[in-house]
Order: structure tokens, then sequence, then C-alpha cells
């Protein structure tokens, strides 16, 4: 394939084409309303590097890296205890039906509940002092742990019966059948949950300490906002947007590494 | 030697519809080394019977003996082809072979030894690194007849194994079957929806009706084998015609049978 086509081919080049007509029209429409909220374009990527690379302009890097490491340890944490709890749990549900009888009044109410709208009511039991690191990290949990619950569930009720059915035939216990049917089995669905778990997880971090306890990347977003520094808010935004961005693909690519029979369904691959 | 003495299975009923009595008083004797094809209309329980043989599902009442040890799970002396293959997509071919080894605790290196002659066996030398993915249908229920194979059972259990393959594809393996059992004599217990395939294949048709499901006869075929050779003239025969026309007859009358059976239920259930 000659390099012409190859360039023309790879979505690469559709996204930066995409990006540079949004940055153009961005920036014309703010040029010719000056607004004082809307930054320009340019104004907002000459304020990226000035919060993220220390000493270039004061200490506002400090400040961004300190919020990042902030927001990060309690959705890290989170995360984590969402993805050790989530998906063991999952499984069993998936597996056995009467565990499930009880659980699931649980998990409906975790779906369907705004979470918005109960946050208050945790935040007020739990606490905000110094920080509030355990109520952010629970309320992270909240937010995440049923989209692991649902998918590792999910994962275990799509494999074929046929397949456990073979292997009880050749004398597999369940020991063995969870080893080599069922983990493997809802390893994929397993992973979609770790994707969608991870994205409800950044978007409860900034809820929370938007919204109720002011830390981190929420605060200083507020910071910003009532500043009315334009330029700072949005060069902030795109930074979460663009971590988020980068943590997902990091999980896909992950996705792609331990469910590699995944790809090949056609023959000669 | 598997005998089935009065075997009975009925299977709770959808909510407040009556159980499902998949199999009834059911008598049979698989003789050693030979290859029994069981044929009915759908839903007739045959699955089910194979099952009971397997011991996947427990049956209510008779007794299932094999080699005179009776049946209360699944064992290493039956091993089981299914019609959906059953493979693991994630592992490779050699993987897949080796499984019924694997769960017997036999070490890796003997296991896929034993798993590489049996993917030679079968005709897929070469293929053991590939995924079930990458490989045809076909060449999936190969994979899935090696697994079944490397654990050398006595008895091996066939649900309808050709039944989601095309018909050139179903063939060939018709063939390949054939051939490995004239060579081994492994008792075979093979279900199969075709009228054809059972008179091809067997040395004996089980044939079994519905509702509730049960022996109806058994037919002996009078084809002498070897038959894989030329298995094109084994079908151009007049006994294959006559054997599969009379299976046809009883097959038919089944048919009506049941239709008949619906409708006056039909007609009791509208009467005031
Ligand atoms: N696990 C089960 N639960 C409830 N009913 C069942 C179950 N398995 C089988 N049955 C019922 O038992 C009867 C016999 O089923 P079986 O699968 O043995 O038939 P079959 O002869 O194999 O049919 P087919 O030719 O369609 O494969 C059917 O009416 C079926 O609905
Ligand atoms: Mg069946």
């Amino acid at each position: 394939m000659s390099l012409v086509r190859r360039v023309l081919d790879s979505s690469a080049l559709y996204r930066l084409i995409a990006l540079a007509i949004f940055a153009t029209i961005w920036q014309l429409a703010t040029l010719s309303h000056k607004s004082m909220l809307i930054p320009t374009f340019t104004d907002t990527m000459a304020a990226i590097p000035k919060l993220l690379i220390p000493g270039y302009s004061g200490d506002e890097s400090a400040k961004l890296w300190d919020a990042l490491y902030q927001s990060n340890g309690a959705l890290l944490i989170g995360f984590a205890i969402s993805v050790a709890l989530g998906v063991p749990f999952g499984l069993l549900i998936g597996r056995f039906r009467t565990i499930e009888r009880f659980a699931n009044l649980y998990i409906s109410i975790l779906l369907v509940t705004p979470m918005a709208a109960v946050i208050p009511l945790l935040v007020m039991s739990l606490g905000v002092r110094d920080g509030a690191m355990p109520t952010r990290v629970i309320l992270i949990v909240l937010f995440a742990i049923v989209m692991l619950i649902v998918n590792s569930r999910a994962g275990i009720r799509q494999i074929d019966p046929s397949l456990i059915e073979m292997a009880r035939c050749f004398g597999a216990g369940e020991l063995s059948i969870w080893r080599r049917i069922l983990l493997p089995g809802s390893l994929p669905a397993i992973m979609t949950g770790v994707r969608l778990g991870l994205g409800r997880a950044i978007t409860g971090m900034v809820i929370i300490e938007l919204l109720f306890i002011a830390v981190g990347l929420g605060n200083l977003i507020q910071k910003y906002d009532a500043q009315l520094d334009g330029a700072r808010l949005y060069a902030l935004i795109i930074i979460v947007v663009f971590e988020a961005l980068v943590l997902i693909q990091a999980v896909r690519w992950l996705e792609r590494r331990v469910t590699p029979w995944r790809k090949t369904t056609s023959f000669g691959r | 030697m598997i005998e089935i003495k009065g075997v009975s299975k009925a299977f709770p009923g959808r909510k407040g519809s009556e159980p499902v009595q998949a199999l009834k008083d059911v008598d049979l004797i698989v003789r050693d080394n030979e290859f029994l094809t069981v044929l009915g209309p759908s839903g007739c329980g045959k699955t089910t019977l194979l099952r009971v043989i397997a011991g996947l599902v427990p049956h209510d009442t008779g007794t299932v003996l094999v080699d005179g040890k009776p049946v209360t799970g699944p064992g290493p002396e039956r091993a089981m082809v299914f019609q959906s293959f059953a493979l693991m997509p994630w592992d490779n071919v050699l993987t897949n072979v080796a499984f019924g080894l694997e769960m017997q605790g036999v070490d890796k290196k003997t296991r896929e030894l034993k798993a590489l002659e049996l993917i030679e066996m079968v005709g897929l030398g070469g293929f053991e690194k590939r995924l079930p993915g990458e490989l045809s249908g076909g060449m999936q229920q190969r994979v899935g007849l090696a697994r079944a194979l490397a654990v050398s059972p006595k008895v091996l259990l066939m649900d309808e194994p050709f039944g989601a393959l095309d018909e050139q594809t179903r063939r060939l393996l018709q063939e390949e079957l054939l051939r490995i059992w004239e060579a081994t004599r492994t008792t075979v217990v093979f279900i199969t929806h075709s009228m054809e395939e059972a008179v091809l294949l067997g040395d004996r048709v089980v044939l079994m009706r519905p509702r509730p499901g049960r022996i109806d006869q058994i037919l002996d075929i009078p084809m002498t084998r070897p038959r894989s050779t030329h298995l094109d003239s084994v079908e151009s025969s007049g006994e294959f015609t006559a054997m599969v026309g009379l299976l046809w007859n009883n097959l038919r009358a089944m048919h009506s049978d049941v239709r008949r059976a619906r409708q006056a239920g039909q007609a009791a259930a509208t009467k005031p």
C-alpha cells in the first residue's frame, strides 16, 4: 500500500481534520463575539502549558498537580475497591440465582437512582472533614460499582451453557469450571464493565468535588469559574477530559491484550 | 455394554402447566462396539436419553448401567461430541483437544502428545496452534471429535454432531467418522435428525416417538462393513433406499399421530 493511501485510510487523519475544523470555528466565533467567559481557542491553548509545566507561570502548575493528586487518589482507591468487590459479586450472582434474588433490589436501586440526588445525604452522614477522602472514595464506589456488577453478571450469563455441560462431561468440578470456562468466558464482559465503570468513576469524582466537597480538580474548576478566568477554566477542563480519554484508552488496550481470541472470528487470520 | 432399564425422566413444566415426560419406560441395550443411531421427531427425548447416559441429568426411575456399573454422574469412559461443537474460544486446538485429559490430571507433556496424535488422526495436523474462531465449522467439529477420542472412551456419545454443518462438509465428516470407527470400534450412540445419516452410519437404528418420549422400534441395518471406502455405492443400494423408506413411513405416521393428538387437545380445550 502506498504512503498516500495509508495516510488517507488512517482514522488519525480524519480525527485531525475534525479537530482543526472545530478549532477554527471556535476561534472565529469567539473573535467576532467578544465574551469574558468564552476564551478564544488560542488563549485556551496558551493556558494549558501554564497549568501543566512547573515554573512556567508562577505556582499555578503546583496547584494543578496538587489537585490532580488529590482527585486521582480518591479515584484510584475508589475504582480499585469497585473492581475488587463488584467483579466477584457480579460473577457470583450470575452463577447462583438464589444469591441474585437477595441482591436484585439493591442493584436496581443503584442502577436507577440519580446519584447526584443522594450525594448530599451521604455527604451529611459521612462527613466532609480534612478533604473527606473516605467520603469521596465511598461515593466514587457508589458511582462505579454497579457497572462492574452488572457487566460481570452479564458475562457469566452469556456463556454458552453447552460449554459448561462439556466441562462437566469431561469430569470438571465447580472449581475447574470457574477456572477454565466461567472466568475466561466472562473476561470480555468484565473488561467492558471496567471501562464503563471507570467512566462513571471519573464522572462521579468531578461531580462530587464540584458540587459537594470542594477539593482537588472540582475545587480548582470552581475557583477559575469564580475568577471569570475563562482560558484557565477551559484549559483545565481539556486536561481533565484528556486524562479521562487516556485512562479509557489504556483500558481498551488492556482489553485487547487479555482477550486476544475475540478478534479472530474470521478464517485465515 | 450399556443397559437401560425402565428409565423415565420428567421435567417440571413452565408455571402452571404439567410436567413434560421427556422419557417414559425406556429399555435399551447398547452392545459393545456397535454403532447405534437414534432417530425421532423433535422433542421425543433423544437429547435427554443421551444426557442421562452421560450422567449429566439424573433420571427419575429405572437403572442405567455402563459395563455393569450404575451411572451416577459423568465418567471418563463416556465422552461426548456436541452439536454446537462446545470448543473453548480462548484456547487453541491443542489445549481444547487435551481438555479431557487435563481434567483427569494427566501431566501437560503426556496429554499434549496424545492430543497431537488425535489431531493428526482427524486430519487437522498443522492446525494445533490455531484458535477455534479461525477454523471452519467442519474443522471445529473435528476438534470436538478429537477431544472426545483423546480420553480413550469406551462409549462415544454424539448429539447431532453434524447437524450444524453444510451438506458437503457433513458428508466428509461422516466418511471420516466411519473410517475412525472402523479402525477403533468404539461403541457409539449417535443422535440424528436425518434418516439417511441414521442408515448410512448405524448398525441399528432406534426410532423414538414423542409425548411421552419412548422407543418405538429398533431396526437392524443390513448393509455390510466397512462402508467408509464406498459410501456412495452404499447410498445407492436397494437396501439403503428400502431402510430409509421404512423409517420415513414410520416417522410420517408419527407426525400425523402428533397432529391428531394436538387437534383433539384443542377440541377438548374449547369445549365448555
Ligand atoms: N432442561 C429441561 N427443562 C425442561 N424441559 C426440558 C428440558 N430438557 C428437555 N426438555 C423437554 O423434554 C422434551 C424432550 O427434549 P429433548 O431435548 O430430549 O428432545 P430431542 O428429541 O433431543 O429434540 P430435538 O430433536 O429437537 O433435539 C421436550 O419436550 C423438551 O421441551
Ligand atoms: Mg436434541
